[in-house]
Parts: structure tokens; sequence; C-alpha cells
């Protein structure tokens, strides 16, 4: 193919000097690439721009999110994938894979030394300090011995082309290593919007991988090897990779928990679950190795279980990788790395590494000091880009200041020669572009050797001429390929969907913070739909009085603003000091009680803190339900960013939010099994809903109105409550207050009405897992069927009562004020039954130590 | 001399604890020169899981948990030691020990043999002590020079410390940096011998924690009150071709008979006499006493 003739190429050309992997310095193809080229030549520019949007869009519609801590634009940024693929032929990649299995195994017997008899110390294989002035040397972990033929059980490295065009190894990743669960996204979504791209090229399928990887997980177990319990732990939501921790968890069908969710009893792990402890044989863990115990390691860390460190030592649990396994990521291992290749293997290393010189050495640290305008510094046990010294980019100043530093603690540095990695062709604007690329790999542990993943994750840089390649600054990635001669079996659909996969099978062993953050949905949405109906009726209301000048009307809303802020619980609001000036202006307070995300109990508010229960919760929600959330998450941007705040805008986007929110929850209650949690949800939602009832009717109906004013209250809330139809169906009468309880209050068939709420939430109460030993009800069945027979014993003539003085229903009020208390105790005992997080774990001595 | 020991932590929680996990370092050592004839540990309530173990710096820890409701907790670490520090080679006697100079002690260092590489590691920053700067390495100049022996410059920067320094409970806690202790000049027991461990590393020797007793003898005449005692810390140098000697900066002298050694770390963080997690949401408060007496 000629390239000079080729439109994808006409930016592909610069001054910028580099190993390309397509183009050679001939201007020939490299032959590996032609398919692929001509693939993409093939779908022309406009449909390759098309494509590349409609990725864009697939990940953004699944969720696929990188989260940049301290992101301006939010914090789930959208993951990028570049329509063109990186690829590598099989008979180069057999080498790399040798080379990867070699430098794995090595690393290994690195990491059993190291914690073990230290041999390559003793023997001056490697200097002491590389080791002991690592911080992630962990005295704790010294001499713990492992079950699992290998203690390294999952090894990833950074490889990146160098100039003599082989593959280097510039970076290894030991203790809990991203990049899987986006690498198989990568390919799943590729192979779903570009089929044509793949057309006559065999690309090897990572499915035996993704097999041997679960195979491996079982096997670690140290004892309950026929059934062992496996979770995923991950630091939670706020985490960079968040995603994939969902994503791994939801596709190895293993349940996703934080610290908070495990317990050390007994010399065991466990996992608190709705119904008690459960015993858990192997952690695959997302969180960093000081982290992992508050007891021993990080006194700070929330995210890890004190006393862990111990119930490895025992050996009743196992931890993948092992804690201490940081120590690898060690770039003052590298100029040693072949003398320990020799000593361990009898042989040299495979894959080449940067050149490197260790300061702890004399001559090396002279050399270094000498020739530093042409190194990068780093230290030993930081590899962030905040802690990598490109010299030639530093003045004369941060010159001096870094001697300084290497001079105070040499052995802390290490100085590696400025490489110029290869470029791959990116696809940016309609052109191709060369790009610096990194690839991360995969290895496992099986039986006595590793299994590669066939391919792995590719990074690009940002800009064209860009150094650097990291996601922490919101880089591109793309699907990485090992292409061969031989046919392939076709690409199996790795779609994630949750709907198909259980992950847990019982609700007994629901953990419990995935119940409280299931029943916090339900509430906040409950809120958030009743909530939105209100303003919405109330807005309406608004409008039509524009045109209305009834007494009545303006006094009915003076009664209706009020209740907003009752129901709202936004005091003072409309009722309390200066409602005068507010009623005034009653939009400017209902646009700020929609739009506020500060204030307690607004709209806004309501939707923020479902947002964060949700997020949490994402293991379990299906990709339509994303679609929907992030739908309603747009909508509410965009009204944000068009800044027309009239009623008219305000009805609008109340009714559009809330059809979504009817969606959601119409997608939750299939998406989810109710042994899976969505008891919980139920529970939330229907409390919730309940208490809000409640609240509506205490402050618009106990009160005694005259009778127009009565009517257009009794309207109001029949249509807050979207059951004027209902009304009218079932009573087919002038709206009256005697039948407006009945529908609202009593009614046992009506699923709106506050008894048959009532009795569904005591229905799925006792449906929740409940202690063998108490023989008596629990408190939370106590309160809710106290509730019932409350709800149970009214009587409309009763309810209809007027006190002496006919300003207001006392009877009325008392029975729903009993109400309220009672749905509330409820919850309390909920919560202190089932979720049991009330106790904060602390430390017994503050030491609050710089341990950064 | 026999000494009995007692050392009591007590902690009473304001709105209780559901549940706990602790570490106790509170084992005195049993070595040349200090015997341990008796130990024993007594927690309140009684523990559901209790092991010891060895940890890296060949101290007995002790984790122990206790998994009921309790509003107070009570650790109580009972010994009777015999110490006779004449059976320790002493400094005193070994002229070589006592010479040898900051140069050649550091190219002593520089050997590698299985001996040296657990001591080096105590040349090395620790969680504590990290990041000397050049103040404290300045402060350790004046007393460490190459031709200079190390003994001497030790001994005289215990001088130094005991006399620049003041002795006060108010303004340090065990989270007080070095840094702070150097500009301040004022501390505890612990804050000394961390500045000494500091000054000694910074020249690129050995230097290690201790963490023990020492005896308090009551005014001439007076009747010595049970619990007065205190639990105490200093420091300790490799003297390359002789051995650790140890420094009390706090009393400024070499501590003998009157010292009790408990454990060795790299600083305070390697070996706190107790600590834990604990589940509850109030605050609670801390007791500690030591009392420590010639055994009848």
């Amino acid at each position: 193919m000629p390239i000079g003739s080729n439109t994808l190429f006409q930016n592909y050309f610069s001054d910028f000097k580099n190993y390309d992997e397509v183009l050679k310095s001939n201007m020939s193809i490299n032959p590996n690439w032609e398919k692929l080229l001509s693939n993409l030549t093939q779908m022309g520019t406009d449909n390759l721009l098309a494509k590349q949007n409609e990725i864009n869009w697939l990940m953004d519609e699944n969720g696929v999110t990188y989260n940049v801590y301290n992101d301006p634009k939010g914090m789930q940024r959208s993951w990028n994938l570049n329509i063109v693929p990186f690829l590598i032929h099989q008979k180069e990649w057999e080498t790399v894979k040798k080379g990867i299995t070699q430098r794995a195994e090595l690393l290994d017997l690195i990491l059993k030394d190291i914690y073990g008899k230290r041999e390559l110390i003793k023997n001056g294989i490697i200097p002491q300090e590389v080791i002991f002035a690592h911080r992630g040397f962990l005295r704790q972990c010294d001499q713990i011995q492992y079950k699992t033929a290998k203690n390294l059980l999952i090894h990833s490295a950074d490889l990146a082309r160098g100039p003599d065009g082989r593959m280097w190894v510039v970076n290894d990743r030991t203790q809990a290593p991203s990049g899987m669960g986006y690498a198989l996204e990568n390919r799943y979504s590729l192979s779903r919007v570009l089929p044509n791209v793949f057309q006559d090229i065999n690309v090897k399928q990572p499915s035996k991988f993704f097999y041997e990887f679960n195979q491996m997980l079982i096997e670690a177990a140290p004892q309950n090897k026929n059934n062992p319990n496996i979770v995923i732990l991950t630091p939670g939501p706020l985490n960079e990779t968040y995603f994939e921790h969902a994503y791994m968890a939801s596709f190895l069908g293993y349940p996703l928990v934080t610290g908070n969710d495990l317990v050390v009893r007994n010399g065991k792990l466990w996992m608190k679950t709705l119904k008690e402890l459960k015993q858990v044989d192997v952690v695959l863990r997302r969180v960093d190795d000081v982290f992992m115990d508050p007891l021993e390691l990080r006194e700070d860390s929330y995210l890890g279980v004190a006393g862990l460190l111990d119930v490895i030592r025992e050996q009743k649990v196992a931890i993948i990788n092992p804690i201490g396994s940081g120590v690898l990521e060690n770039s003052g291992l590298i100029p040693f790395m072949n003398a320990i290749c020799n000593y361990f293997l009898k042989e040299d290393l495979i894959l080449p590494q940067i050149a490197s010189w260790w300061c702890g050495q004399e001559k090396e640290c002279d050399y270094v000091l000498n020739h530093l305008n042409d190194l990068v510094v780093k230290r030993i046990d930081r590899s962030n880009r905040e802690n990598i010294f490109f010299c030639e980019f530093l003045d004369a100043k941060a010159i001096e200041t870094l001697k300084k530093e290497i001079l105070a603690t040499p052995y802390k540095f290490v100085a590696q020669e400025k490489i110029s990695f290869s470029t791959a062709p990116d696809f940016i604007e309609g052109a191709l572009e060369p790009r610096k690329v990194m690839c991360r790999t995969f290895a496992i542990a099986r039986n006595d050797t590793y299994s590669v993943m066939p391919g792995g994750l590719v990074r690009v840089a940002a800009e064209r001429e860009n150094l650097f390649v990291s996601n922490q600054r919101g880089g591109v990635s793309k699907d990485f390929w090992i292409v061969t001669d031989d046919p392939q079996t076709n690409i199996q659909n790795y779609s994630w969907d949750s709907t198909c996969r259980i992950s847990i099978s019982d609700i007994n062993d629901l953990p419990s913070n995935t119940a409280e953050n299931l029943y916090w949905s339900g509430r906040y949405l409950g809120r958030a739909l009743v909530t939105a109906r209100y303003l919405r009726m109330v807005l309406n209301r608004m409008n039509q009085g524009q045109y209305n000048n009834r007494k009545s009307e303006s006094k009915s809303l003076v009664f209706l603003y009020q209740s907003i802020t009752n129901i709202t619980s936004t005091f003072p609001g409309f009722v309390g000091e200066g409602s005068e000036d507010i009623l005034r202006n009653p939009l400017k307070e209902i646009i700020s009680l929609m739009m506020d995300e500060k204030r307690s109990g607004s709209f806004a508010q309501t939707m923020s803190s479902f947002n964060n229960s949700y997020y949490s919760l994402r293991s379990l929600w299906s990709k339509d339900m994303w679609r929907v959330f992030d739908g309603i998450k747009k909508l509410w941007r965009k009204f944000k960013e068009d800044d027309d705040y009239s009623i008219a805008e305000l009805i609008k986007l109340l009714d559009r939010i809330i059809t979504r929110l009817i969606a959601f929850m119409g997608l939750i209650e299939e998406s989810i099994l109710v042994n899976q949690g969505l008891l919980l949800y139920f529970i939330g939602l229907q409390t919730e809903q309940a208490t809000m009832t409640v609240a509506k009717c205490r402050s618009l109906i106990v009160f005694n109105y005259e009778e127009n004013l009565q009517y257009d209250i009794l309207e109001s809330l029949l249509t807050s409550h979207e059951s004027l139809n209902i009304y009218r169906y079932s009573y087919r009468s002038h709206l009256s207050l005697d039948n407006v309880i009945n529908l609202i209050l009593l009614d046992k068939e009506y699923g709106k009405s506050l008894s048959y709420q009532i009795k569904r939430i005591q229905k799925d109460i006792n449906r929740l897992p409940h202690s063998e030993t108490t023989l008596n009800f629990s408190t939370c069945q106590k309160y809710i069927a106290e509730a019932n027979n409350k709800i149970e014993s009214l009587s409309i003539t009763s309810l209809l009562q007027v006190n002496d003085d006919g300003t207001l229903r006392e009877n009325l009020d008392e029975a729903l004020a009993s109400l309220s208390k009672l749905l509330h105790k409820t919850s309390l005992a909920i919560s202190d039954t089932y979720f049991n997080h009330s106790y904060q774990q602390k430390q017994l001595v503050n030491q609050n130590f710089p341990l950064a | 001399m026999i000494y009995q020991l007692s050392h009591t932590t007590s902690y009473n929680y304001q709105s209780g604890v559901t549940f706990c996990h602790n570490i106790a370092t509170l084992k005195p050592k049993h070595m040349l020169g200090q015997t341990l004839v008796e130990y024993n540990l007594e927690i309140s309530p009684k523990p559901t899981e209790i092991s010891d173990k060895l940890d890296f710096f060949g101290n007995t820890v002790t984790r122990f948990s206790i998994q009921k409701y309790h509003k107070k907790l009570k650790v109580t670490a009972h010994s009777k030691i015999i110490r006779d520090s004449s059976l320790v080679p002493d400094i005193y006697d070994n002229f070589d020990g006592q010479r040898i100079t900051l140069n050649q002690a550091v190219i002593a260092l520089k050997q590698i043999n299985p001996e040296l590489l657990d001591i080096k590691q105590f040349v090395l920053e620790s969680i504590l002590i990290a990041k000397i700067t050049p103040e404290i390495k300045a402060y350790a100049e004046v007393s460490f020079k190459p031709n200079r022996s190390i003994f001497e410059a030790a001994y005289e920067l215990m001088q130094r410390i005991y006399n620049e320094f003041e002795f006060n409970t108010k303004v340090t806690n065990v989270a007080t940096p070095i840094h702070d202790v150097i500009k301040e000049k004022k501390g505890v027991c612990q804050d000394f011998a961390q500045i000494a461990i500091a000054c000694v590393r910074s020249v690129g020797l050995p230097a290690r924690y201790v963490s023990g007793y020492i005896e308090t003898l009551p005014p001439p005449g007076k009747v010595k009150l049970i619990g007065t005692d205190a639990s105490h810390a200093w420091f300790s140098v490799y003297i390359p071709n002789f051995g650790w000697v140890d420094f009390d900066p706090t009393n400024n002298q070499i501590p003998k008979n009157q010292h009790i050694v408990v454990s060795y770390g790299r600083d305070y963080y390697d070996v706190p006499p107790l600590k834990g997690v604990i589940y509850s949401t109030g605050k609670n408060k801390m007791k500690v006493a030591v009392d420590i007496r010639p055994a009848l």
C-alpha cells in the first residue's frame, strides 16, 4: 500500500524522529500491520469517525470510567478507547511471553527470599539498602509462610519498545495491578462496534486466561478448597479504578466488599452479611499493602481489616497478591536483576531493561551526579510521576536541590538513561498520528509456572510528543492484539451483564454494607420521586395562578408553599423567620429547593445522596440502569448550563426527571433478585414513601379550611400523589375529605395508600433473615407491627372530628404523628440490626504518625 | 539486683467498646546480664484470643482480642528480673572499642557479612526518624568528627542532650516529630532518645531505640510510692569490633543495673508498649502505672 497517497497518513510524518511500530525508516510498512491498515482504509475516514464516536458513546453508556482525583471536570471520567488497536505478531509475542514468565518467576523468588532467608543480600547479590530502605519492605510480613507454590500470584509489567526494536520492561506492578478489566472491556467494545476491523486477522482471545485466573483464585484458598468463599476488596467508589473492581466482581461473580464489610474474629477473616458472619478464604485485593491492616500497618487506614496480618500468618486466609509484595515495585532492583537472574536461574534476562544506576554505590553515584542532565532520576520506592525527575527539564536550582537530596540518602535514588520509546498510530480527528505507547501485561501463577494474558492493556500518551504515558492524567487506551497466522475461535461476548449473574446466592449472605446501600438507594429514590412530584404540582398551580385571581387560589398557594417546607424539612423556608419575604418571591425558594445541592432536604441533595449509594452498588446494576441514570445526570447538567429557571422550564425538567426515575425504578425491580438484596431496596423505598405520605397529610389535611380552599388543597394532594384519576374512578364524586382519607390513608387494596404501604413493609421485613436465637419478634418487626395495628384501628369518623374551636382535626394529627414516629423507629431498628456500622474503628492510642 | 516489676495500662471508655484487637510489647528481654525469672501478662476482661510471637527485631509481642462489650481495659505485665550488668562486656575494659574513630567505623561497616546486616539496618531512616535535616546533622557533628573516637563522641552527645534539652512532659507526645524537638529543645526520654538516634545515623553509624524501665529512688527518708516509676527509653550505638553500647541522655549515664530492657527497635514506632484498634464511638481515658522495686 503506498503510504503517501493514503489520506489517513497525511498527518503522520513530522520532524519527531522516533521508532514507529508501523512505518519503517525506509517508509515501508511493517507487514504485520498491513491487513489492519487496509481494513481501516477500506472503512473510510467518515466511517471511522462515526465508529470512534460510537465507541466513545458506548464507553460512556456502559459507565466505563476512570476516576481522577481532584479532577475539576468531576469524579468519573469516561474511559477512552482509540479505535486503532495496537498489535504484535505471535512470533515476537512468544519471546515477550517467555520474558514475562521469566520475570514473574524471578520476582516470585525474590519475594520469597526477601521475606525469608535473604540470601540475595547475604551473598551480596543485592545491597541491603535496596530492600531495607524501601518503604514497601514490611517487617511485619517477615517469615510469613504461604501454602501456594508461588507467592507472587499476579504480576503485571509495563513494556515499551526500545530503540533496538525489542520490547523493554519499564515497570513492575506487584501489589494490586489494575488494567485487566479495562483490557477485557476494550476487547468487548471494539469487537462490538468494529467487527470489520478484525476482518481476515487472527487475534488471540483471552478467554482461557480468565478461566485460569478464576482457577488461580479458587486454588489459592488455604482451606475449604471445595467451596472457597472469595471476595474482591476495593478501597471504594472514590478509587480511580473502581469501575474495574466492580467490573471484575461482576465478571467473576464474587462479592465486592470494602474493609468495613470484613472483620477478624477467632483467628479467621469474616464477611459481615445480613444474617451472620461468613468465613472468607480468598481476598483478591485492590487495596495497597500498607492499608491492609490498621493494627499492624498504617494506623490511619480505614480500607483494610484490623488483625488481618495474623490471620495470614496462621494460614487461614489467602490475600492476592500477598501483603508486602509492594517491595518488588522497586527501581533499585533493576541494576541487579540480571545478576539475580543468573543467581537463581543460571541464565540472563530475556527482556531488556532501561540502563539504571543505583546511587547507593559510590562509583555509580558519582557517575549519576556528573551526568545528571542526561538522566531520569527516581526514588526506589516511588514510581508516580511527581517523583520522577526528568533532569534535562530542570533548572539549575532544582538540579542543586536534587543533588543535595541524593547525597543525603543516596541509597534511595536510582538514575536511568533517557529512552525514547516507539510510537504507534492513533486515530485523531480523522487521521492517524504517531503516539507513544506503553503495554501493560498480566501474568498469573498456574501450577509451577505463569500463564500470560495474550495481549493486555495499551495506554497512549495524551499529546503527540509527550514523554509520559499515564491514565492518572486522563490518557487514552487501545485494544492490544496478538495476531497469528492460525485461525482463532470467535470472539466471545464478554458482555458485562449483571442480570444473568447472581453473585450472591442468598439474602443471608448479602454483605451488610451492600444491604445498607440498597436500603438507602430505596429511601433516596422514594424521596426524590415524591419531592419531584410535589414540587411539580406546586409549580403547575403557580402557573395556573398567573391567569386566575381567585382569592382561594392564592390562599391555597400559600398553604402549598408552606407545606413544601414541612414535607422537605427545609426550615425556616416558607414558615419560619423571614417567611414574609420568601413568600413574596416563592419561585426563588423553590429553585433553591430544587437545585441547591448543599441544602439539606433539597431535591438536588437527595439526588446526590442517591448517586453515592448507587455508585457503591456498581456491581449490581445493569447497563440499562446506568444509561437511564446517566440520562438524568445529563438532563440536570444541561438545565444548569442553559440557566433558564422559568416556571415552565422547571416543570419541563421535573416531567423528564420523573419519567426517568420511574423507568429507573422499574429497571431495578427487573435487574436484581429479591434474594440478591432487592428486598432491602423495597423496604427502603416503601418506608420513605410511607413517611412522605404521612408528612403530606399532616401538612395539608389536619387543618380545617373553608370549602373552596379545602377543595383546592385536596386536589393538590391527590395530584401530587398521582391519585386524582383513581379517586375519580373510585368515587365518581366531588372531592371530599373523608373519601380522600379513605383512599390515601386507609384503603387496603390501593398500592399508594399508607395502609397498603405499611402492610407491604411489614411483609418484607418478615422476610429478612432473623436470628434463630430470638424467639420473639425482632425490634423492627415489633415497630412495624405496631404501625400496622395502629392504622388498622383507625376509624374515619374519629379522624374527621374537628376540635372545639373548629381549626384542627386532632385525632387525625395524633394518628399521623404516631405513625410517623413508628416508621422512624422501624428504620432505626433496621439499621441497628442489619447494618451494624454504628461502631467506628479507632486507634487505642492516637499516634497520627507522619507516614507519607 | 533482683527486681519485681509491674506495668499497668488502663483505659476507661466513655461509651464502651464492642470489640478490640491489641498488640502489647511488654515482655522484658531475657539476655546476657538480664534474666527474666517470672513473667505474666494479666488482661481484664479476659481476651478471647491471645498469642505470643517474636517480631522482626526479636522482641516478644503479644496479640490479643476481646470480643465482648467492655467499658474498661486493664493490662498488667508482672515480671521478676535479675539484673547483673557485670556479666556484659564493658566498653571501659575494651581499649580498641573506645578508640575507634568515625572514619574507621564507617569503613568497618562497609563489609558484607551476615552479622553486620542486622546491624546496618539501623543506619537507615525509619518511620519516626526520617528526612534527617542539616540542622540535626550539624548538631551531631559538633561531637562526631572523622578522627575522633565514636564512643567519646556518643558520650558527649548524650551529655549535650542532657544539658541542653529541658525535660518537660507537657510539650510533646508520641507523635511529635524530631524536627520540632530539635527546635524546641524540650521533651521526654523518648524524644531525647530519638534525637540522639537521628544524630548518630546522620553521620552514618547504626543507632537503635531501647524501650524499658528505670528504677527511681525515693528522696532520702521517704517511702517509695507504688506506681511512680515510668516506662523509659534510651539509645544504643553500635561500635565496630565491640558491639552495642547504651546511653541514657535523660539521666546522663550509661545504663547499668537500674535499667531494664524490654525491646529494641529503629524508633518508638517499632515498639510501642501497647497499641490497638477498638470499635467504639466515645472518647477514652488512659492511665499508666509502673512499679519497680527490689524483690524481697
